[in-house]
C-alpha cells in the first residue's frame, strides 16, 4: 500500500464537467424535444472532436493511447454486432420491429464498450474490475430496497432478504484484488447463468441495451481478469514506501 | 496484448534513487501518475519526447532508463 498521498487523486477536469453538464441538461431537455439529444451527442463526442483536431490538449498521450484502443474495440464490437444482426435478419423472412430501439443499442454498444476499455485500460484491470463490481453491487442493493418500499410493501424479511442479492456482487469486488483468475471464472459463470436467465433474443434489439448495461461489465471483467492473471496492480508499491518514506 | 519489442523500464529504480514518489515525477514531466505507474510495470512505452523528458529528470540516456530485454530481438 501507498499512503494516500501518493494515490491517484481523481480531480474532474475542467473538460469532463462543462461536457458532464452538457449531457445531463441534454438529457433532461428530451422532455420537451428530442431534439435536445443532440446536445448529449455534443457533451460525449464535442471532447473527442476537438482532440483530434488539436483544440484540446487535456490528456497525456497515455490516456490518449487509452481512448483510441477503445475506440478501436468499440468498432470492433459494434462491426461484428452489426454483421450478426444482418445475417439474421436477412437469412429469414424477420423484420426489424423497432428501429428506433435499433438505433439505441448500437448506440449504447458503441459508448458503452469504449467506456469499459478505456477505464480497463487506465486503471488497469483488476482495479476497473473491482470498481465496476462495487457500482453493480450498489445499484442493485438501491434496486431491490426501492423495489421493496412502497405500495408493494410485502414485509421486513424481504426487505432485509432481498438486498442480500447484492452481496455476491461486492464479495467478487473484493476477490477480483487478491484471486483474479478465479473471479474472472466466477465472473464469466455469472454472466452465462444471467444471459440464460434473461433469454436475450435477437429479433428483440431493445431487450439488448439491458444486456449490454447489465451483462457488459460482467463479461468485460471476467475476461479481462482472466487474461491479466495474477499479477498485482501495484506490486511493488510497500516496497516504494519502504524506500522513499512517502 | 503482447508488444513487439519488449522493453526493459528502470524508471521506478531511478524514480527511489532520485527520492520521488510517483505523483512528484508525473507533475515534473506534465503526465498523470497513472502513466508513471503504467511505465514503471512496462504495460506502456512512452513516446520518444516523453522518454527524454523522464531521463531529463534524472539526468541519464534514454537507454539507461529503456533497454530492449535481452533475446528478444536477436533473430
Amino acid at each position: 500500500m501507498v499512503e494516500p498521498k501518493d494515490r491517484e487523486r481523481w480531480r474532474p477536469t475542467r473538460t469532463k464537467l462543462v461536457a458532464s453538464g452538457i449531457v445531463i441538461a441534454g438529457f433532461w431537455l428530451t422532455s420537451l424535444s428530442w431534439w435536445f439529444l443532440l446536445l448529449v451527442a455534443l457533451g460525449t463526442f464535442g471532447p473527442g472532436v476537438l482532440r483530434e483536431i488539436g483544440w484540446l490538449n487535456d490528456k497525456d498521450e497515455f490516456q490518449r493511447r487509452a481512448d483510441h484502443r477503445a475506440g478501436y474495440h468499440a468498432f470492433l464490437t459494434a462491426g461484428l454486432m452489426a454483421f450478426v444482426l444482418v445475417a439474421f435478419f436477412r437469412s429469414g423472412e424477420r423484420t426489424i420491429k423497432d428501429t428506433q430501439e435499433l438505433a439505441t443499442f448500437f448506440l449504447v454498444l458503441l459508448w458503452f464498450t469504449w467506456l469499459l476499455s478505456a477505464l480497463l485500460a487506465y486503471w488497469g484491470v483488476q482495479k476497473a474490475a473491482a470498481r465496476f463490481l462495487y457500482i453493480f453491487g450498489s445499484v442493485v442493493l438501491v434496486f431491490t430496497i426501492i423495489s421493496n418500499l412502497g405500495p408493494e410493501w410485502t414485509g421486513w424479511a424481504a426487505l432485509l432478504l432481498h438486498p442480500l442479492l447484492a452481496a455476491p456482487f461486492f464479495a467478487l469486488a473484493w476477490l477480483s484484488s487478491r484471486w483474479p483468475r478465479v473471479t474472472g471464472i466466477l465472473l464469466l459463470a455469472a454472466f452465462i447463468f444471467f444471459f440464460q436467465f434473461l433469454g436475450f433474443n435477437l429479433e428483440q434489439v431493445d431487450d439488448g441495451v439491458t444486456f449490454i448495461l447489465f451483462l457488459g461489465p460482467l463479461l468485460a471483467s471476467g475476461v479481462a481478469l482472466l487474461l491479466a492473471g495474477k499479477k498485482s496492480e501495484d506490486p511493488e508499491d510497500a516496497e516504494e514506501v519502504l524506500m522513499t518514506g512517502k | 496484448m503482447k508488444s513487439q519489442h519488449d522493453i526493459r523500464t528502470l524508471v521506478r529504480r531511478h524514480r527511489l534513487i532520485a527520492d520521488m514518489t510517483q505523483q512528484e515525477l508525473a507533475d515534473r514531466v506534465g503526465v498523470t501518475r497513472q502513466t508513471i505507474l503504467s511505465i514503471e510495470k512496462g504495460k506502456y512505452t512512452p513516446s520518444v519526447a516523453l522518454a527524454l523528458c523522464l531521463a531529463e529528470v534524472f539526468d541519464v540516456s534514454v537507454e539507461t532508463l529503456f533497454q530492449l530485454k535481452k533475446g528478444e530481438n536477436d533473430g
